[in-house]
């Protein structure tokens, strides 16, 4: 439970940092490349693609593994590999976006209660703990059952869901670095609070955002899988590895393929964020090992 | 101690206000038409129009928010619009799954989550410390409706070692328990993950101390020493994964829920949800927030009981 | 007495507790129905799919169709003996057999309580159906056993409304008068098996009835489970778990799953698959656009999809099988390249968006996306807005959707499926509303002049010509029926042979055994 409570303010610089990890982390190297090679091949979808991921070929419905589909197709006879690339650009679209916003929002929502604090930093918490209440995956299947199945709104419903973590991890050092000398300095000189605020307290926390953020974005990309498993996901025919696995699942005795290997796209994509947050986690305060 | 439980139990009331009312507004702003869902798709238009009447949906939202807190007040969570029955009747069938399946998942998560995650820190950088590690992220990444769907084509399908329906309709403690493992194990691997993660760390901690290095350099037998430390310790790190994980695992349980077709909080309110089954829907929000809250709360203590060094605050 | 059964059973499963496959135990047969849960287990109430298999087992009407059938001339008598109807068809009386008990100790079913339930069917604030008996003017025991029932119009098919469908189940006066509003919790019924209890979302148990009419029924208790997910279905029908399951309706699953000794049947009614076209909104008020919608769509790749075994073309606004049905049909065939012109045509030229609502139902969003991909070739980009299928019903009838993707079996005579689907009172958003989402009324005065045409021949010719009318101004396009599926375990014997099932399953009758 010794999250945060540690700030280092003589930190290396990011460059240094990362260097430091490669040497000493193979893992968490090894989860960059990988991940780096999915962002890759899903920026790239279009020219690696064997087949146009919307094309139907009914009479070739549910095959395995075969030279022309390389990893079979799905319930209307469209290739497989073609789509977990085309789905690996919306899953990464929505995963990154929510967790970029959440971090956005919540960090400003937690730096703005840990330093003005009274009723304002009351509030803010107050709301948070409302949404912390409710079971993580309940609340993003909430929203979207009620607003609706679209990009705007699963990226709301994953954002909302995440939103409460980084305004917690983004207060308690806050509170911490407003009493520290650079912080009375600069409030001393007539800083604007938003200017303290922005220039002079975010930039000290952003470490242990970016480790949470890399971790958060692992398991947005989950809930956005979990909310299309469940029927909640973005409109057909697009793909998302998400709805791949739903429509499969009905043919999980006779076509396990169908679903597992968008399953394990999930897993790569899951797990080489998790390797990635888990070195910089490592990097940036050794002590900060959960 | 009372005063602090009183203090924290306050201030999570203007908490679950919060909560009835987003819930309250959220249902009703959704699309979707409970006559309609609940009547089926050959009513007619009178059957609907008079069922609608009966339930009180054509009053206005503030009428019906009163009615609501009213219940609410008395104690009630209202009566179901599609079975008649309490909620509170329907909620109490489904809450001793969800509870049994969750506290499943943390059994499992401890007997194999404790051990690896020592074993880990004794022999940190070894090679059976890599492998751990690396499983353990394999758990932590595996979505949770791949690893059930393998345990089921494994040892369903395969191997027929259990059954595939998980809650049989009769029979005995003992069944019942038999009948929970799979669902259990499926949901819990993502809390052996967790707990192995804090075990080790808080063991790399024990092991830091100077009391410890002490001992060693004494040439205290170590393992023992460390053995007799760990299993103290490692109470910290269940307490706090749980605390922290309790609301995932609850979330988590609704995709169990489903692909195991258990009966359980988070499949009843996906049920709710398609059947607009607006006053069912509103008292499991509610009593699953509630359950949050209280093993937020619970965890509180624990933590402060187990840990003499964490202060109430 | 139930309660006694309830317990021995639990304690044979107790005793049984680790042996697996567990239903080896003496005739109790286990189901699984395709849905998440009950509806509402008044049969006057719910019209829902996963709720006619549990009336059926519960109820009678006074006649009845003869298990594993579903025509009509198959009619035969149930809680009624015997029957007769004045010439002009206005008046009926039924004799009712002496001696039916009802479930639960609630007596024996009199000519009061077929006047009761049939009140009830007809009274909008406590039945869904209420419409099926506008014609009934009046409805009065004559004595105990039996019932007059007099009409204001002839409607087509008297003995239909008192069958056992619907609002043709017979439920008794004292319990309905008793529980209110809890009947639908308690339902009470004359049929070989009596309610016992429901899990809400898990499974409703019904015990023998042992004093049922037609005899005790061999099978002592059914647990129907609610497994919305095909593949829990097939996972728990494999591994032994389950006698009897819904099937997923193509032809890969019928084929392996009667690869052992399960058997799959397949029977009627086919639910028709009908692309409904709202005629009064742009782009499709243009019937150009309307012609080349029907000429984008291939049939036969639609039929693949499911497969020829379970699915069948059907070019008719009516199901093939009900009265009324015309199969000789001239209509547009699959012609993209014509569809493209007629697009052009119709100032389409660069093709255009038509944004829809489409439910998250497989059986009807699988097809929807078949015909998304097929009317793409042409240019016409179908935009989904996905919704839970009890949002997307209400969105239908809200008129929001310009093309609708409907399945529907209903009462197997042309006049239920014309008027509900194509007569302008029908309509959506309107007062009498029902789902004419086509907003067509060409066809309205064949359709009226059919209903109380006492020549058969020249009511045909009505029916024929009507959906003539309707192919012809494109209102739908009729695509296929699909055929219903269920797996049936090696050691069930239904004791009749299943041709078809208005009830949508394979009703457990008290002839039905399981061997050991």
């Amino acid at each position: 439970m010794t999250t945060v409570d540690t700030i280092n303010p003589e930190k290396r610089s990011t460059g240094e940092q990362l260097l430091r990890l490669a040497r000493k982390n193979k893992l968490s190297t090894f989860g960059l490349i990988m991940f780096l090679v999915i962002v890759l091949a899903a920026i790239f979808a279009p020219l690696i693609a064997p087949h146009d991921p919307l094309e139907q070929n009914i009479l070739a419905r549910l095959q395995d593994r075969s030279p022309e589909y390389i990893l079979g197709t799905d319930t209307f006879g469209r290739d497989t590999f073609s789509r977990i690339l085309y789905g690996l650009r919306i899953s990464l679209l929505i995963g990154l976006t929510s967790t970029v916003l959440a971090m956005i929002l919540g960090c400003a929502l937690g730096i703005i209660a840990g330093y003005r604090g009274g009723w304002i930093d009351s509030v803010i918490m107050r709301c948070m703990d409302m949404l912390l209440a409710f079971p993580t995956l309940i609340t993003g299947l909430f929203i979207v059952a009620v607003l609706g199945a679209n990009f705007v709104n699963i990226v709301l419903a994953i954002t909302v869901t995440i939103l409460p973590k980084f305004a917690r991890v983004a207060r308690a050092p806050t509170i911490a670095l407003k009493e520290r000398e650079f912080v009375e300095a600069a409030r001393a000189l007539g800083f604007s609070d938003l200017r303290i605020m922005a220039l002079h307290i975010a930039p000290n926390i952003v470490g242990e955002v970016v480790v949470l953020a890399s971790l958060w974005a692992a398991y947005a990309i989950r809930i956005e899988a979990y909310l299309s498993f469940i029927g909640l996901g973005v409109a057909p025919p697009t793909p998302t590895l998400g709805t791949m696995i739903r429509d499969g699942f009905e043919h999980i005795l006779d076509a396990p393929f169908v679903s597992i290997y968008p399953g394990f796209a999930v897993l790569l994509v899951v797990l080489s964020l998790n390797l990635v947050g888990d070195g910089l986690r490592d990097a940036i305060d050794p002590k900060l090992r959960d | 101690m009372a005063s602090y439980i009183l203090k924290r139990l306050m201030s999570t009331i203007p908490t679950l206000f919060g909560i009835l009312t987003i819930v309250f507004v959220m249902i009703r702003i959704a699309p979707g038409d409970p006559a309609l869902a609940i009547l089926g798709d050959n009513a007619s238009q009178e059957a609907l129009d008079a069922f609608r009447e009966r339930m009180g949906l054509n009053d206005p939202m503030i009428v019906q928010y009163w009615d609501f807190l009213k219940d609410l007040a008395s104690g009630s969570l209202g009566v179901s619009m599609v079975t008649g029955k309490p909620v509170a009747d329907s909620v109490a069938s489904v809450l001793p799954f969800t509870l049994e399946l969750a506290f499943g998942a943390i059994f499992f998560g401890i007997i194999i989550g404790v051990p690896i995650g020592i074993i880990s820190a004794i022999w940190r950088n070894g090679w059976l410390d890599y492998f751990f590690r690396v499983v353990s992220l394999l758990g932590l990444s595996f979505p949770a409706f791949l690893t059930a769907i393998l345990l089921i084509l494994w040892l369903s399908i395969e191997w027929r070692i259990f059954p595939v329906i998980s809650t049989p309709t009769g029979g005995g403690l003992w069944d019942r328990i038999y009948n929970l493992i799979l669902p259990a194990l499926s949901l819990g691997i993502i809390m052996v993950a967790y707990i192995m993660r804090s075990a080790r760390s808080a063991m790399l901690d024990v092991m830091g101390e100077d009391y410890i290095r002490t001992a060693r350099a004494k040439g205290a037998p170590g393992r023992r020493l460390i053995w007799h430390h760990a299993l103290r310790n490692a109470l910290i790190p269940i307490v706090t994964v749980v605390g922290l994980y309790f609301g995932l695992l609850i979330g988590n349980a609704v995709l169990t829920e489903i692909i195991f077709n258990r009966p359980g909080l988070g499949k009843l309110i996906v049920l709710s949800l398609n059947q607009r089954d607006y006053t069912t829907l509103q008292g499991l929000m509610i009593v699953s927030a509630l359950m949050i809250v209280i093993v937020n709360l619970l965890t509180d203590l624990c933590y402060a009981l187990v840990d003499p060094r964490v202060k109430l605050k | 007495m139930n309660v006694i059964k309830t317990t021995m059973a639990a304690a044979l499963m107790a005793t049984s507790a680790l042996s697996l496959p567990t239903i080896a135990q003496a005739q109790d047969l286990t189901m699984a129905i395709a849905a998440k849960s009950a509806g509402q287990l008044d049969p006057h109430v719910s019209t829902k799919t996963q709720d006619k298999i549990v009336f059926a087992m519960i109820f009678n009407g006074l006649v009845r169709f003869a298990p594993g059938s579903m025509s009509s001339d198959a009619i035969e008598p149930d809680l009624a003996e015997s029957w007769t109807s004045s010439e002009d068809g206005l008046v009926w009386e039924f004799k009712l057999r002496e001696g039916v008990q009802f479930h639960g100790g609630y007596g024996e079913l009199t000519a009061e309580d077929v006047v009761y339930s049939l009140t009830r069917a007809g009274n909008p604030d406590l039945s869904s159906v209420s419409s099926d008996y506008k014609a009934f003017k009046s409805v009065e025991a004559i004595d105990d056993y039996t019932v007059r029932i007099t009409l204001s119009e002839v409607i087509p098919s008297v003995l239909g409304v008192v069958a056992n469908y619907h609002g043709g189940n017979m439920v008794s006066k004292k319990a309905g008068e008793e529980l209110g509003e809890s009947f639908q919790t308690n339902p009470v019924g004359t049929g070989p098996f009596a309610f016992s209890q429901l899990a809400e979302g898990q499974f409703v148990e019904l015990v023998a009835h042992e004093d049922y009419f037609r005899g005790a029924p061999e099978i002592d208790k059914i647990t129907a489970r609610y497994m919305s997910a095909a593949s829990a279905r097939d996972l728990a029908f494999q591994t032994g778990e389950l006698h009897m399951i819904a099937g997923s309706r193509e032809d890969r699953w019928v084929d392996k799953t009667s690869g052992g000794d399960a058997t799959v049947a397949v029977f009627e009614p086919g639910e028709l698959r009908t692309l409904h076209v709202n005629t009064s909104k742009p782009p499709f008020d243009d019937i150009r656009v309307r012609q080349a919608l029907a000429h984008a769509i291939n049939r036969e790749e639609l039929i693949a999809f499911a497969g020829s075994k379970v699915a069948r073309g059907n070019e008719a606004p009516v199901p093939d099988g009900y009265i009324g049905h015309e199969s000789d049909i001239t209509f547009l065939p699959y012609d993209p390249e014509k569809a493209k012109a007629l697009l052009a045509e119709a100032g389409y030229p660069d093709g255009v968006e038509i944004p829809i609502a489409i439910t998250e139902l497989a059986s009807l969003f699988g097809p929807m996306q078949v015909i998304q991909a097929q009317l793409s070739k042409v240019g016409m980009n179908i935009k989904f807005d996905v919704m839970e299928h009890s949002a997307w019903h209400k969105a239908i009838r809200d008129d929001v959707s310009p093309l609708v993707l409907y399945g529907a079996a209903r009462f197997p005579v042309a006049d239920t499926y014309l008027t509900q689907f194509y007569h302008s009172d029908s309509i959506v958003k309107t007062p009498t509303a029902v789902t004419n989402f086509s907003h067509c009324d060409m066809a309205d005065d064949q359709i009226v002049a059919a209903r109380s045409e006492p020549n058969k021949e020249m009511q045909q010719q009505y029916w024929s010509e009507a959906q003539q009318i309707l192919v012809d101004n494109v209102c739908s396009v009729p695509l296929f029926e699909l055929l219903q599926v269920w797996a049936l375990a090696p050691e069930i014997d239904l004791g009749y042979e299943l041709g078809g099932s208005l009830s949508l399953g394979p009703v457990i009758t008290e002839k039905t055994t399981l061997s050991e």
